[in-house]
């Protein structure tokens, strides 16, 4: 049983299943305890010839015999069979759904946090909440549910029958049982601390493989096999004690819940023995004691496991609530205004940013403007702060008023769809999914155009790749298709970008894998198709901006020049500087080359 | 008739879910049977080598046995002395009796347990000493198979093979194993005891037991399908939700979120349908098999009555209702075992399925060893020589062609190209990371064929352009696990190399930690560890791949003037890709695609005009004009 936040309304959206699954459960609880008592009658009419059913002695014959022995336990087994059918269907049905509907949910929300929640949390760790943590709660969902009340009904309605045949022997049992609860409760803590070393060893033994056949060169260069060996051999011994501790403690625990359950049975035997011999009991009703009492062991070691397991589960609701609870924080602003009929002039007014848990501001008092229908090259060292400046136009961070305006609009004044929907994006490293070429390409429509797409491939100069392959554009691409160059990446994610028609159209550093004959091509092919229309370019080699309506060169986070290649060759020294650099690495790796 | 009835409900109500479940059964496509892994090796032989190993514990196996048959003996014994309390108990009896026979029961209660202590304990102990044995096995084989056929395998799949393979094969032995073994004992012997007490009885048990068996056969077959459905499912959605969690920010500035949720939706639904046919599967076998079993008990109660009613024996056994009680007791002792043997099974397959991958590495035959007549070399001096060396990784894709070079003692050669010229190759040859196909190559005027492998290694001190770090401590590093190295020799070591100024500067000195990989390093920091590292070793031949990584100007210097003291130790190769390490070498050799354009000193290409020169003049500029930013 699991309680919180995002889970409560599960037990009410499937009360109606839950019930029935209760109530089944119920029925085969009973039923299943009717069993000692017909075992019962059999002994107790074999021995003395007579059965006594509710005060009233009938002679034991083949009559009683088939009609109040057999045809009564007939109908249990096909009730029991259909009623544990029935539960299972009931309880593991809905925790399937709640699993599901959960999944949903946090998918859903997932999809719209920020950059800035997904720069926090990994995706591995991400991952674990929907696969690790989803499953613990389905299980404590259905699992604990049915565990909870499993327990509560067989082991109330046991010992009450117990309790009805006779009350101190009834103690006697449930006393050894209590001590158990206690003793497998601290050997259960015991055993995990075991484990938890345990599985120390193991990371430790296999943490240490990893990084002996990783570093295996080093080794064999300095002759170390036989001192590495020797380390892996302490490291496995510590394995075998540690292995060796764990199952101590866990073959303990077994043999010594076996030992409370059958010292109880002896008690039974003994005491009960006695009570017979008093004239108190007789043969039937001890053995029929034993049925009852071991309806309630189970019950009784469920506690433990069902602490145990609740306390996973919260801690996994936990996680997973804080996904869900995460703040979506790049939002609209409730009093945004639609923005139409982009037109793609982009002005920054002194913008100075700083990343949310960044220590220090990656763009300083930032300001230039783009006029519509401009190409634009943006240049820089590593680390100037290219992206961050896209990013922003971008809108996958929060910009404070006044500093970004599209169209004379301040950003923080239209929706985000809005901004989003007339710039078309070429990222850095080229994302794309593992899905059809053609469907990447088509990204951002809903129905695939054949023909669009074949045109935006041959603008990104990435169609004759792309018709070498067996598919063609029906080419599955990523783990489980073809791994593509990263150049033919490149390309496919421009022809994606292309794809969109949008007023502005950024790239950032796109053209960095593929050759400079391809290159030029593909810029030619932009300068083209997207005339009149503005064009921002992050590029590292100078000959892909030389040709830009104007350069924005930053360093550090600040602009330091603006314009047009040449005049920025004859004017900026740094600029000058990092131009000529370029040119003479480029000739010496055209001689390697060669 | 009337007097059949519940027999022959009970054989109605099995026969139509056999006829249904068989019929389920045959129509159900024969899907694969894909677990993933193909095997190979025949059973008998993967058992054969296992056994290897085992051999040597066969006295602790026939302990476990003994052990093992002694706890068995309560499973039989137990539900005799209840029978027999039953039997007399159903008349007047003497007390004292009664109490002997519960002592008896809780003497064969604790002899059981003890003995399942010790069995437990004294297995889990020879498992772990098997699985130590085949583990250092593997470990050592693994180290001495070459750079080549370890290239050829992800470190990833090692380590799998080295951890979870044979923890696989050690609950073969700890647990599997025997508990198939304990199963057909306790079945064997609760049958004997079974038949022992009544025949009759006996028989109507024996009927229910092909069902059993099918039922169990069938669920499997079933339950594997919706498994696999299930596990499919899972896969599916986790690599989708790995992609399209790395790929939020493309969904995110495309405006795509609600495609993408809904693609998502038909995925997760597509998962919740496997896994509710899987509790449905679950929800029809699961009840199946109690029912089989109360089945059973039915027939006891009525057989067991009806026989006593009636008077009537068989054979000459009479049933009293002790032996009901008994009986009662042996039916479930006898289902338990006969459905987890199947299971066992299972795990047994994917045991065998560990085994051979492990089987598999061993059979892997070391490429690089050494010849029988090969020496030990207590010193060397030296000189190396190249005779018109061949070599490639790849059939017919030369890597090097005829290369001849020779290095005099105590000579620093630097060796020029371009990636993939060859240069990096020679230095793993010398130091014979791979054998070549033609030509000689001489250590000492020795082919190094001719020299045991670790004995010429460790004449030479290696410097690999990745450097290494293990994950440890700076003196852990250094020394290797070399624990005889004092901390005043680490120390000369660290200063020689002029790595002393920033070790010095960390908080702990030689014990400041080293993070996996290094990674808490600078590159510059981790190429003079790697110095110090061999200069400690005493090599007479020092092998450098210089760094091509960016190095900050302070260290740059750190690393220059260092390696000219280097110099003095002994002979030098270097792959160089600085100026001054190339202008002062003795003899500088230009490569290019696999073979030797220009060898000879700076002074002597310089002069030639060749393409040395041009390489020169062009990182000359190069590195004027960085010096001015």
């Amino acid at each position: 049983m699991i309680f919180g936040k995002h889970i409560n309304r599960y037990y009410l959206k499937y009360a109606p299943w839950l019930l029935l699954g209760l109530i089944t459960l119920a029925a085969v609880d009973y039923l299943q305890l009717v069993i000692p008592n017909l075992y019962q009658m059999v002994i107790n009419g074999v021995n003395t010839g007579y059965v006594d059913v509710d005060g009233v002695r009938m002679v034991f014959d083949m009559d009683f015999l088939l009609d109040r022995i057999c045809m009564p336990m007939i109908g249990i087994i096909m009730s029991l069979a259909f009623g544990r059918f029935l539960w299972r269907v009931c309880i593991f049905g809905s925790a399937v759904k709640v699993e599901t509907d959960l999944r949903n949910r946090m998918f859903d929300h997932a999809k719209d946090l920020s950059r800035q929640y997904y720069q926090v949390n990994k995706v591995g760790n991400l991952m674990s909440l929907f696969t690790n943590d989803l499953d613990t709660v389905q299980e404590c969902y259905g699992g604990g549910f049915l565990m909870f009340f499993d327990a509560l009904l067989q082991g109330s309605m046991a010992i009450g029958k117990m309790w009805g045949m006779n009350p101190l022997m009834t103690i006697l049992a449930l006393i050894p049982m209590l001590l158990l609860l206690g003793v497998s409760a601290v050997i259960g803590k015991y055993m995990m601390k075991k484990w938890d070393i345990r599985q120390q060893a193991f990371s430790s033994l296999s943490d240490f493989s990893q990084e002996s056949f990783s570093g295996i060169a080093v080794i064999k260069a300095f002759v170390k096999e036989g001192k590495e060996l020797w380390a892996f051999k302490k490291l496995n011994r510590e394995n075998e004690d540690a292995n060796v501790d764990f199952t101590r403690a866990s073959v303990l625990l077994r043999v010594l819940v076996s030992l409370f359950v059958e010292s109880v049975i002896c008690v039974i035997l003994g005491y009960g023995g006695y009570l017979v011999h008093e004239g108190v009991f007789n043969a039937g009703q001890l053995m029929e004691f034993i049925g009852y009492f071991t309806a309630t062991v189970w019950p009784i070691m469920a506690v433990s496991e069902l602490i145990d397991m609740t306390s996973r589960g919260k801690a996994s609701l936990k996680r997973i609530s804080e996904l869900l609870d995460a703040r979506q924080d790049v939002v609209d602003r409730a009093d945004v205004q639609p923005l139409a009929g982009v037109k793609g002039h982009i002005e920054f007014r002194d913008l100075t940013f700083r990343y949310p848990e960044g220590e220090y501001d990656a763009l300083k008092n930032v300001s230039f403007t783009i006029s519509a229908g401009e190409n634009v090259g943006l240049v820089g060292k590593t680390g100037s702060g290219k992206t961050t400046l896209v990013d922003l136009i971008l809108r996958t961070y929060n910009v404070p008023d006044g500093t970004i305006f599209i169209d004379g609009h301040d950003v923080n004044s239209v929706p985000i769809r809005d901004v989003r929907e007339a710039s078309a994006y070429v990222p850095q490293d080229n994302f794309l999914f593992s899905d059809t070429i053609a469907r990447n390409i088509a990204f951002s429509c809903d129905e695939v155009d054949e023909q669009a797409v074949q045109n935006a491939a041959i603008l990104a100069d990435v169609d004759g790749n792309i018709q070498e392959f067996a598919e063609k554009y029906g080419t599955i691409l990523g783990e489980r298709g073809v791994t593509v160059s990263g150049g033919q990446k490149q390309r496919i994610s421009i022809a994606r970008a292309l794809m969109k028609n949008a007023p502005i159209l950024i790239l950032d550093d796109s053209v960095s894998a593929v050759d400079t004959k391809t290159e030029r091509s593909i810029l030619r092919n932009l300068r083209q198709t997207r005339a009149g229309r503005t064009t921002i370019l992050i590029a590292h080699r100078i000959s892909t901006i030389e040709q830009m309506d104007k350069v924005i060169f930053i360093d550090d986070g600040r602009v330091v020049a603006v314009g047009a290649h040449n005049d920025l060759y004859a004017t900026c020294e740094d600029y000058r500087r990092m131009v000529d650099l370029q040119k003479l690495e480029e000739e010496g790796g055209e001689h390697h080359n060669a | 008739m009337r007097e059949y009835l519940p027999l022959l409900i009970v054989g109605a109500i099995i026969g139509v879910f056999t006829i249904i479940f068989v019929v389920a059964y045959l129509l159900m496509k024969n899907k694969k049977e894909a677990i993933g892994f193909d095997r190979h090796m025949p059973d008998g032989e993967i058992m054969k080598r296992l056994m290897k190993y085992a051999t040597p514990y066969w006295k602790q196996f026939l302990v476990v046995l003994v052990l093992m048959l002694l706890s068995i003996a309560y499973d039989l014994i137990s539900p005799m002395i209840i029978g027999n309390i039953e039997e007399l108990v159903k008349a007047e009896f003497d007390l004292s009796l009664l109490y002997r026979m519960v002592i008896a029961y809780i003497a064969v209660l604790l002899v059981s347990m003890v003995c399942t202590y010790a069995q437990a304990i004294i297995l889990q102990r020879t498992g772990q000493k098997i699985l130590s044995a085949l583990r250092q096995d593997l470990f050592t084989h693994i180290e001495s198979l070459s750079h080549e056929q370890l290239n050829q395998i992800p470190v990833g799949k090692l380590v799998t093979r080295v951890t979870n393979d044979t923890n696989a094969i050690s609950m073969m032995f700890t647990n599997i194993l025997v508990t198939m073994v304990k199963n057909v004992f306790v079945i064997v012997g609760v049958l004997g005891a079974m038949l022992l007490l009544n025949y009759l009885l006996t028989l109507m048990v024996l009927c229910f037991v092909p069902f059993v068996i099918l039922f169990t056969v069938i669920f499997r077959k079933f339950s594997r399908a919706v498994y696999r459905k299930v596990k499919d499912g899972t896969t599916d959605i986790n690599t989708y939700l790995s992609e399209n969690l790395s790929g939020i920010k493309i969904t995110q500035i495309f405006n795509r979120e609600e495609a993408k949720m809904n693609e998502f939706l038909e995925k997760s639904d597509r998962l919740r349908k496997a896994k509710q046919s899987q509790i449905f599967v679950n929800g029809v076998f699961r009840p199946m098999v109690y029912v089989l079993y109360i089945s059973s008990v039915l027939c006891l109660l009525y057989l067991g009555a009806k026989s006593i009613i009636k008077n009537t024996t068989f054979m000459g056994q009479a049933i009293t209702s002790g032996t009901i009680v008994t009986f009662y007791m042996y039916v479930s002792k006898f289902f338990n075992p006969i459905q987890t043997l199947a299971e066992q099974f299972n795990f047994l397959q994917s045991a065998f399925a560990s085994a051979e991958k492990i089987f598999t590495v061993f059979d892997m035959q070391p490429e690089v060893v050494d010849e029988p007549d090969a020496i030990e070399l207590d010193s060397i001096r030296g000189e190396i020589e190249f005779r018109n060396v061949w070599f490639c990784y790849n059939p017919d894709e030369w890597v090097l062609q005829d290369v001849s070079f020779h290095v005099l003692p105590r000579q620093t050669v630097a060796f020029v190209g371009s990636t993939g010229s060859g240069k990096s190759t020679i230095l793993s040859l010398i130091c014979r990371n791979y054998d070549i196909q033609k030509g000689q190559i001489l250590i000492d005027g020795i082919d190094i064929k001719k020299i045991k492998i670790a004995s010429l290694r460790r004449h030479f001190g290696q410097m690999l352009q990745d450097v290494f770090l293990f994950s440890g401590t700076i003196r852990s590093n250094i020394v290797l696990r070399e624990e005889s190295f004092t901390d005043e020799e680490v120390w000369d070591a660290c200063k020689y190399v002029n790595a002393d100024s920033f070790i010095n500067k960390l908080e702990d000195g030689l014990n400041e930690v080293v993070r996996e990989r290094g990674n808490n390093f600078s590159a510059g920091q981790r190429q003079l560890l790697s110095f110090a590292r061999t200069i400690l070793h005493k090599p007479a031949v020092m092998i450098l791949d210089e760094a091509t990584a960016n190095i900050d100007t302070e260290t740059e210097l750190l690393i220059q003037d260092s390696l000219e003291k280097m110099k003095n130790i002994g002979t030098m190769l270097v792959v160089a890709h600085r100026l001054s390490t190339i202008q002062h070498a003795d003899n500088i050799i230009l490569l290019s695609h696999g073979r030797i354009l220009e060898q000879g000193t700076h002074q002597e290409l310089l002069h030639n005009k060749g393409a040395y020169h041009h390489l020169y003049t062009l990182q000359y500029n190069k590195q004027l004009l960085q010096a001015k930013n």
